[in-house]
């Protein structure tokens, strides 16, 4: 039997609520998008290196921007798991970090490829 | 009306921006506390202000509590913008001295309406400001003229007399009186009187140089201070107030009436570290002298008593100024 969460694609942000935050702004939707598709790479970067220099404090700051950034998309999941590695950090957790930041990536790749295809349908 | 938006995260940015755009503000943009401070203590900066909590260089606590300390210039509305939404976060925002707290990821229309009330507090402190400065002309001005009253202008003497003594220059004191005012008055009517000392202030202005000082000294009598003074100056603006007065009609209420005024000149350096009410005394005594001589004339009061009409002692020792 298929599992249905596996084989549907999960919706990883709430583009209703996206919209209304920019207030049907397409123009702007498109530029948060370029932006995304631009530092979000950089975050989840710079979230590896910290996680791997087991550095609390530094994970709980890059965690905190990347939060931010994920909770504007309304990447809700994401922004939730960034605040989960945010509260370790700031708690001085030594381990753990790698499990949560392996969940973080795979729900930021989905993102990256949701807000390609969303880009295509605004930029059309 | 301007903001600041000071946020290191560029989305972030970049969806403030737009939103305060579209509702017709102004918008400054900067990426960390630092240039938010810098910008915000500017006594010309954005006075609202969004403010990310966590920013590289210094915090939005630290721009809040760095622009409260700043007082000299106007108050500014400050609104930090936090994913922290425990209580004791709270507080410690708003005790560094911001305004509001906002939780990202906001929403627009909360956002619009939190920057409304910052708007309606600023205008209330402009209002304040305004009230407090019309109060404060009011308590230095003379109401119908506009000049100094009596009491600002013998305020303003006192400085002026120690400056020049200081300096070994001179300050001359002009104590003027409108000839036979209680005629015009009596003949024209008080409405008309009114007419006649508003143009005479404006004359008076308009013949002396910008730092100089003209104030009503009473009914209508003016004192007039020339800052800064050589004798042969003061002899020649003497006479020069007393034909801008003269050459030609006041138009009033009541159709054009002619005015003259009568001075007693006195010129600091010759007398010392005098009072001013001494000083003043004297030429009150010229301005007498010049009444009993035929009026619309300038006395010059001297320290041997005699009040002689204007010309130039040889011999002055002042400075000679431009």
């Amino acid at each position: 039997m298929k599992d249905p969460q596996k084989d549907s694609p999960r919706v990883t942000f709430d583009l209703g609520e996206l919209m209304a935050r920019v207030e049907n702004d397409r123009e702007l939707l498109r530029d948060l998008l370029m932006i995304s598709k631009e530092e979000l790479p950089k975050h989840l970067q710079a979230l590896r290196e910290a996680v791997m220099s087991g550095d609390g404090s530094n994970v709980a700051s890059v965690a905190h921007t990347f939060k931010g950034m994920l909770a504007n998309l309304s990447a809700n999941h994401a922004a939730e798991v960034a605040a989960q590695l945010e509260r370790m950090g700031r708690n001085r957790q030594n381990s753990g970090f790698e499990e949560v930041l392996v969940t973080l990536e795979r729900d930021v790749l989905t993102l990256l490829r949701e807000l390609n295809a969303c880009m295509a349908g605004v930029s059309s | 009306m301007r903001i600041l938006i000071a946020d290191d995260e560029s989305m972030s940015r970049r969806l403030l921006q737009k939103t305060l755009e579209r509702a017709g503000y102004d918008v400054v943009a900067v990426e960390n506390g630092r240039q938010a401070a810098d910008l915000l203590c500017k006594m010309d900066g954005p006075r609202l202000a969004l403010l990310d909590w966590v920013m590289p260089e210094l915090d939005g606590l630290g721009v809040c509590r760095k622009v409260r300390k700043n007082k000299e210039r106007s108050y500014v509305y400050m609104v930090l913008l936090t994913s922290k939404e425990a209580k004791e976060d709270v507080v410690e925002g708003l005790e560094s001295g911001a305004d509001d707290y906002l939780t990202k990821p906001f929403d627009p229309e909360e956002l619009k309406a939190r920057l409304r009330t910052g708007l309606r507090i600023l205008n209330l402190e402009d209002r304040l400001v305004e009230a407090r400065e019309e109060m404060r002309f009011q308590a230095t001005h003379d109401g119908l003229t506009s000049l100094w009253n009596r009491g600002m202008i013998m305020e303003l003497i006192t400085p002026e007399l120690a400056r020049s003594h200081r300096e070994r220059t001179s300050t001359a004191i002009l104590l003027c009186d409108l000839d036979h005012f209680k005629k015009i008055n009596d003949t024209y009517g008080h409405l008309a009187g009114d007419d006649v000392l508003r143009e005479t202030a404006k004359r008076l202005l308009s013949s002396v140089r910008s730092y100089d000082f003209v104030g009503r000294y009473g009914g209508e009598e003016f004192l007039v201070i020339l800052n800064n003074c050589n004798p042969s100056y003061g002899f020649a603006r003497a006479e020069e107030l007393r034909r801008a007065i003269s050459q030609r009609p006041v138009q009033t209420s009541s159709g054009p009436v002619s005015i003259t005024l009568s001075l007693g000149l006195l010129l600091s350096h010759e007398w010392g570290r005098q009072p001013v009410e001494e000083l003043l005394r004297e030429a009150d005594a010229a301005l007498y002298a010049a009444k009993a001589a035929g009026r619309n004339c300038v006395r010059i009061a001297h320290p041997g008593g005699a009040h002689q009409d204007q010309s130039l002692p040889a011999g002055v020792p002042v400075r000679q100024n431009p």
